[in-house]
């Protein structure tokens, strides 16, 4: 119980520092909406002194308020749940914003992660099963491809499965043209093949980490006096493979697995970008080149949230799935 | 050893898992065959379009600058309409006639009869006085300053009075304000940030469906232009990168899209269907601080120097290389060649010669005090002139005009250093007047009267000091007394000969001055399709602007292009 206060309390402060940042940083950027939205406009048609006016009494931003006092109002805003209006999509709430965004980032890029942990580690399991086999062959292969930069190996992709050869769509979240979203079957497969090249890059850049980790702790967990014991026993292979070398070998993976869970959200940016697609990473992309700080507080405190929710998660499950962390605590 | 038995479940397994994937990416791979194809047939047999537009998000409040593109235009008119592409008369919209009392304080306003909003109610004077009350009394729906109280005299009359002489507000009130029915809007609690979700307007088209990544525009049936539009349904989707819009537009995914694409030639000939129209309209210039009493440092505040880069450029080189071939020449004035050529009177100024003058440029630094030093930079006292110029990261075009120059003003003895930033950056410098020189364009302004061009980046008022923010246009901090009585005189006055002879005298101050040097008139590329609609503007027929993100003229052109097939 003690062990659980401690660590409740420590991601009370590191959640604090978090929000704290999250208010800071937009605002160190140069420039500011006001003039932003004013040059936006220049460019299609006449800018008086009296619109610079008009704009701020739109937008609610008074640049002459302390940082503190927009600190204040930053923490009682978030107490209530409001995230303020976005800029970018104004007048569009920033919740708002995110609830339209968040489910395509999730979807998409969570289960491509969880896709490329699972074949992972399976494939990983088996290289170190069996040394020197085919499967143990790829790991330089797919250590190759996590090493392409990922936005390279997208591009590539992109361009010859979307535009050279046409089997995938080039971007979009799905056909606009021919769906209309709601829960349709037509929808969703038109979801799931606008999804598939995405997701597949993902996968092809991520999985040869899980597959080398997993094969290293499994060669190094065979090594191990318990399963010389288990084969003296007689226990059948497959269940020394599982329940004796994998289970053990599994156990750094998986506290990997969920801290990179927490990164699900930020790491969308590139992928969506590439793709096009309408997910958060797309939303953050855009409230960074709007100077737009509610979206981007937004984002960012969902980001924030992710990473310390998945390692609280980590530290509460590693006591689970490894009895010797709960025998010592 | 051990190992050599026990090896066959897995590598089952293993299969096993490969089957799945194989399986689901057969699953993908069938769903792809149904949803591109029927996409295709659905769209031809509708009548309907699809333009690449920007980011979607619901808003069609017409008084929204952050509205989505078809709201002003598709949706909302204007009393007039004001075409840029060239020089003509403005088009009576909603509309039909308009005049100015003697004093200039007052101007009455004859509406269209027989035009309904899309919800069936008749459009009458009240809404134009609605309206303009409306931004009158809400400072937040007021960019460009309106003061005007209205009032409805007659059914088809309104009648706007201004506190001051107010011609120079013509064109904003005219041709730049969607006019909104009273019923609807009287009811509007928030006026500035209502999405206004159900457009009632009077343009050609009515919103359809919508989703964050895609909505549609419907006919509107009682639109009072008879017999337009011709078109049944509008799709727009979020095109914003220049990459993902050539590969759209190859594959036939859309059929109008503005956007600057390396390579354009090649591109369109790719297809057969695919043509573009380019429409120079926004000249490419130089900002210069140069006003060193508004607290511009550097050497660029010496006149001498801006007028030696003037004559430094050789622009034929920088619109080859920079201009993709399809820039054009600009002229001295800021105006545009050709649209604007009644506006200039000395016939010296309507075109710059496209070769350089080193021999003048020369001539007016050595006249300057500047000399060459051993490195061949040219300096004075212990000043080298050697200037930062400032573009943005990502406008490939702009920074190969920096690169161009960097040689080019090295033959004149100034050195050149280009720099690239972030757009937040480029745009707070510029602002704020913390730079010595940017690379901007001249936008459009409220109507083709050059005092919109003139005011915005001339005028003392809409300047302000450096550190302090100019965001009203003139990032020069250019401020001359003859400037100022001359544009205050133009706006006191609807005759354009008089207009005509103060504009000469800005002319002259500015070519003397050089604030902005123009460098050339940028392209501005918007590419068609031409199997689904015909109809759509030309080199020769520029019946609109083109682009697709032009507010007003995009309901011209949709209106009238019509189906092929």
């Amino acid at each position: 119980m003690r062990y659980l206060g401690q660590k409740l309390a420590f991601y009370a402060v590191a959640c604090w520092a978090a929000l704290t940042l999250n208010f800071l940083i937009p605002r160190l950027m140069p420039g500011n909406p006001v003039d932003l939205m004013l040059s936006k406009l220049a460019t299609r048609g006449p800018v008086t002194p009296t619109t610079r006016a008009a704009i701020e009494a739109m937008l609610g931003t008074e640049s002459n308020v302390s940082l503190w006092r927009q600190y204040l109002t930053y923490l009682q805003q978030l107490g209530s749940g409001e995230l303020g209006t976005s800029i970018a999509y104004f007048p569009t709430p920033v919740s708002t914003v995110i609830g339209q965004t968040l489910p395509w980032t999730v979807g998409l890029i969570g289960l491509a992660a969880v896709m490329s942990f699972v074949i992972g580690v399976l494939l990983g399991r088996a290289a170190g099963w069996r040394r020197g086999s085919w499967v143990d062959n790829l790991i330089p292969f797919t250590t190759m491809l996590q090493s392409v930069p990922y936005f390279w190996l997208a591009l590539l992709l992109l361009f010859l499965l979307g535009s050279t050869w046409p089997v995938f769509p080039l971007s979009g979240g799905y056909d606009v043209y021919s769906v209309s979203p709601g829960f349709s079957l037509a929808f969703f497969q038109s979801v799931l093949y606008h999804g598939a090249l995405p997701a597949l890059t993902i996968v092809l850049s991520s999985i040869g980490g899980w597959m080398l980790g997993m094969r290293n702790m499994m060669v190094s967990t065979l090594s191990e006096d318990y399963i010389l014991t288990a084969e003296a026993k007689g226990l059948t292979p497959r269940r020394i493979r599982s329940r004796y070398a994998a289970r053990n070998a599994v156990l750094p993976s998986i506290s990997g697995f969920a801290i990179s869970l927490g990164f699900v959200v930020a790491g969308s940016i590139v992928t969506e970008a590439v793709f096009s697609y309408p997910g958060i990473g797309s939303a953050l992309l855009l409230a960074v080149g709007n100077n737009d700080y509610a979206l981007m507080q937004g984002v960012f405190l969902i980001i924030t949230l992710a990473v310390l929710g998945a390692n609280l998660l980590v530290d509460l499950l590693y006591g689970v799935i490894d009895p010797r962390t709960r025998a010592r605590s | 050893m051990l190992f050599t038995v026990q090896n066959k479940p897995g590598v089952r397994r293993l299969l096993g898992v490969t089957a799945v994937a194989a399986a689901t990416s057969l699953l993908f791979a069938a769903c792809s065959g149904n949803t591109a194809g029927g996409g295709g047939t659905k769209a031809d047999a509708k009548a309907s379009i699809t333009v690449g537009g920007g980011t979607i998000t619901k808003n069609f409040n017409p008084f929204s600058t952050t509205a989505l593109q078809p709201t002003l235009g598709a949706l909302y008119e204007p009393l007039y309409w004001y075409n840029f592409a060239k020089k003509q008369d403005p088009t009576p919209v909603l509309a039909s006639g308009f005049s100015w009392n003697d004093a200039g304080t007052e101007l009455t306003i004859k509406t269209r009869p027989g035009v309904k909003w899309n919800d069936g109610q008749p459009f009458t004077a009240k809404d134009v006085a609605f309206t303009f009350n409306l931004i009158a009394k809400t400072p937040a729906l007021n960019p460009s300053g309106l003061a005007a109280t209205a009032k409805a005299t007659a059914d088809d009359t309104a009648v706007l009075t201004f506190k001051s002489k107010s011609l120079m507000q013509e064109p904003a009130v005219l041709a730049n304000q969607a006019i909104v029915p009273e019923h609807i809007w009287k009811d509007v609690k928030d006026p500035v940030t209502d999405p206004n979700e159900n457009p009632v307007g009077t343009g050609p088209f009515k919103l359809g469906a919508f989703s964050t990544q895609s909505y549609t525009l419907l006919k509107n049936d009682s639109y009072w232009e008879a017999g337009k539009p011709a078109i049944k349904e509008v799709r727009y989707i979020p095109l914003e990168a220049a990459d993902a819009a050539s590969a759209a537009l190859v594959a036939g995914k859309v059929d109008w899209i503005s956007a600057y694409l390396p390579g354009i030639d090649q591109i369109i000939n790719s297809k057969k269907d695919l043509a573009y129209v380019n429409t120079p309209v926004m000249t490419t210039v130089l900002v210069t601080c140069s006003n060193p009493a508004r607290g511009c440092t550097g050497p660029q505040t010496d006149p001498a120097v801006r007028k030696a880069i003037y004559y430094g450029m050789n622009r034929e080189q920088l619109i080859k290389l920079a201009g993709g071939g399809v820039a054009s020449d600009a002229s001295p004035t800021l105006l545009l060649p050709g649209r604007d050529d009644s506006w200039i009177t000395d016939p010296n100024l309507q075109k710059i010669p496209p070769a350089a003058d080193a021999a003048m440029a020369n001539k007016l630094l050595d006249e300057a005090g500047w000399t060459k030093g051993a490195d061949g930079i040219r300096a004075k006292g212990n000043q080298r002139l050697s200037l930062t110029v400032q573009t943005v990261t990502g406008w490939s075009d702009y920074i190969s005009i920096n690169d161009t120059l960097k040689q080019q003003l090295a033959a004149i003895g100034i050195e050149l250093k280009p720099s690239q930033v972030s757009w937040n950056e480029w745009n707070a410098a510029q602002t704020n007047g913390k730079f010595q020189l940017s690379l901007d364009s001249v936008g459009l302004g409220a109507s083709t009267n050059p005092y919109f061009t003139y005011n915005g980046r001339l005028a003392t008022e809409n300047t302000a000091d450096v550190g302090k923010s100019a965001s009203a246009g003139n990032f020069a901090r250019f401020s001359d007394p003859k400037v100022d009585a001359a544009l205050k005189t133009a706006a006191g006055t609807s005759d354009e000969a008089t207009q005509k002879t103060q504009y000469a005298e800005i002319q002259k101050v500015f070519a003397d001055q050089m604030p902005y040097i123009p460098v050339y008139v940028n392209s501005m590329l918007t590419e068609f399709n031409t199997s689904r609609a015909a109809g759509w503007p030309t080199k020769d027929n520029l019946y609109a602007v083109p682009a697709s993100w032009k507010a007003w003229d995009l309901g011209v052109v949709l209106k009238t292009i019509t189906p092929v097939g």
